[in-house]
């Protein structure tokens, strides 16, 4: 597994101010499958997620330790620029957040813009990037619309082409679903599957069935009374399921906390 | 289960409250204990209110007694305070007020702006010192802003009076209006969108100018807004650095006119003309902070027309 690795987290740590919140996370994303990532609320599995793109950095008091590595190359290098880094792993968030002043067409623009990038065909980026989040359907007749003209569910689905139109190698994805209701989660879900055999997915899912769908691997994440966050489980979603190792792991795929 | 085919129902045409009188719809909403809040808030909103028609009433009346085209066009050259109200008028102190204000505006502005985004947008550990000190700036009288440009430049550096220095006097009273406006519109973003763009690669000064700005673009003018009603009407401080002239003064390195200032030159005068003349400035003075007024709603509601109009969409 570990050969083919795309995206490699090794003895990541983090706090914030004093508090240790994460030890020792060593987790492994190979390329093109879909990571789930599980566990009970504070348990640190979306800070995790968030030191993927280095946006925790974006919290004042947080503080890191360890290697995250792209292709074998640390993203935390000192000669690393963040935005750079954020360029390659794109990010969807748990509330959708299109950008207000902007029509459809432009959100998925934006990042192009924001990070003064040409485009060669813009035209042909919207429409591509639109039906990877399969929401070109949908859209195509009012590209010009305002973006908060969509539904929450369709916004998210725009958040997605967004992401998707910088062609990022990694996708994450911070409760995607949480704030949705379950014909657009659906229509998120098979979004994901769709994306998956050509990107590398890490979600962050508080919905047990929602992992057992979509990921090919689960990482169950815990912190124990009051101590930082670890990974207790990890390995093939079938598995950690159906026959996992930890009974804590048992526990809390099959509802008896959390 | 396709909702586009069920038969729409027609709105009743009795609603039973339609047809009660006012106090008997303002009494169905009311609860036992709401009368004495009612009527308390009803008494003191009226009295608010007269004191506020009064004082409309009074410079309306009064004003437009002076007001022709002649008084908002012409200068002041040659016109004492008893000359008849068909000669003269407060033109040059429009164009020194325009001038003046607009100078401190376009000064003030960027200032504020840039002030509210280092308090908003950056982790400065100075920046609640900085904060206060703006803020503390909001109880700064007029009269010191004017007596400080006077003593430094005018009788420390032997600058002339003149249009720039009376500009440089208001900054230290509009920067606060236009700090705190700027910094609550730039704050209500939402920090989603500031991450949204910073996940999308961008560095934090263009997530800066391509989003959050974009977005609290109407608190931005507001802030603009108000800063200029803060400063229109401050005659102290341009007594002391600007002085006075009758005639139309385009230089700003001159002593030229303005409203306050026309105001306070005529209010000391007991003639009938001369005492209209004063009203007259006043109620221009008015008009122009009306229309600010009116401009600031017009900008933030269009925004929230906009949104209502999306919603109603989705």
């Amino acid at each position: 597994m570990t050969e083919n690795a795309h995206l490699q987290a090794k003895d990541v740590n983090v706090w914030f101010g004093e508090r240790h919140v994460l030890r020792n996370v060593n987790l492994t994303f190979p390329a093109n499958q879909v990571t789930a990532l599980i566990g009970p609320s504070g348990c640190g599995k979306s800070t995790f997620l968030r030191t993927l793109n280095r946006m925790h950095e974006l919290i004042p008091s947080a503080g890191f330790a360890g290697e995250v590595l792209l292709d074998g190359k640390d993203i935390y290098e000192p000669t690393m620029d963040p935005t750079q880094v954020r360029l390659n792993i794109g990010m969807v968030f748990q509330k959708p957040n299109p950008f207000p002043t902007m029509s459809i067409k432009e959100n998925v623009l934006s990042g192009l813009r924001l990070s003064k990038k040409k485009s060669d065909n813009a035209e042909e980026l919207v429409e591509t990037s639109l039906r990877r989040a399969s929401i070109w359907n949908e859209v195509k007749d009012r590209l010009n619309d305002p973006a908060l003209s969509l539904s929450g569910g369709q916004q998210q689905r725009l958040c997605i082409a967004r992401s998707l139109a910088m062609n990022p190698e990694v996708l994450l994805m911070d409760e995607p679903c949480s704030a949705l209701d379950p014909g657009s989660t659906r229509r998120v879900e098979e979004t994901i599957l769709e994306l998956s055999p050509t990107m590398t997915i890490v979600i962050v899912t508080h919905n047990m069935q929602q992992a057992q769908r979509i990921s090919d691997q689960t990482a169950f994440f815990l912190a124990e009374d009051g101590n930082p966050g670890r990974v207790v489980e990890f390995g093939e979603t079938e598995a950690v399921f159906n026959q996992p190792i930890d009974p804590r792991t048992n526990d809390y795929v099959n509802g008896h906390f959390g | 289960m396709d909702p586009g085919n069920l038969p729409q129902l027609p709105r009743p045409a009795t609603e039973p409250w339609r047809n009660l009188s006012l106090p008997r719809r303002i009494a169905r909403n009311l609860g036992h204990g709401d009368w004495p809040l009612l009527i308390g808030s009803l008494l003191l909103t009226a009295f608010v209110g007269a004191l506020l028609v009064s004082v409309i009433w009074s410079v309306l009346e009064a004003g437009f007694k002076a007001m022709s085209w002649q008084f908002i066009s012409q200068n002041n050259v040659y016109i004492t305070p008893t000359t008849s109200l068909d000669f003269g008028g407060v033109g040059h102190a429009v164009l020194g007020t325009v001038l003046i204000v607009g100078l401190a505006t376009v000064i003030t502005v960027p200032l504020g702006v840039l002030v509210a985004v280092y308090l908003t947008e950056t982790r400065e550990k100075p920046r609640n010192t900085v904060r206060t000190l703006v803020q503390a700036m909001s109880g700064l009288p007029s009269v010191v802003s004017g007596l400080f440009i006077y003593s430094a430049l005018i009788v420390g550096l032997h600058i002339h009076y003149g249009g720039w220095l009376g500009s440089l006097a208001l900054i230290p009273l509009m920067l606060p209006t236009v700090t705190r406006v700027a910094e609550e519109a730039l704050r209500l973003v939402p920090m989603e969108l500031r991450n949204g763009a910073l996940a999308l690669g961008a560095p934090a000064y263009r997530a800066f100018l391509q989003v959050t700005m974009p977005a609290a673009k109407s608190g931005l003018i507001t802030a603009l807004i108000l800063g200029i009603a803060r400063v229109i009407g401050e005659t102290a401080p341009l007594l002391l650095t600007v002085n006075y002239a009758n005639n139309t003064v385009f230089d700003m390195s001159q002593p030229m006119a303005s409203l306050p200032t026309y105001i306070f030159q005529y209010l000391g005068g007991s003639y009938d003309t001369a005492l209209a003349r004063a009203w007259g400035a006043a109620l221009i003075v008015l008009v122009l902070v009306a229309v600010l007024f009116t401009a600031a709603r017009l900008v933030s509601r269009g925004k929230r027309a906009r949104k209502r109009k999306s919603a109603a969409k989705a």
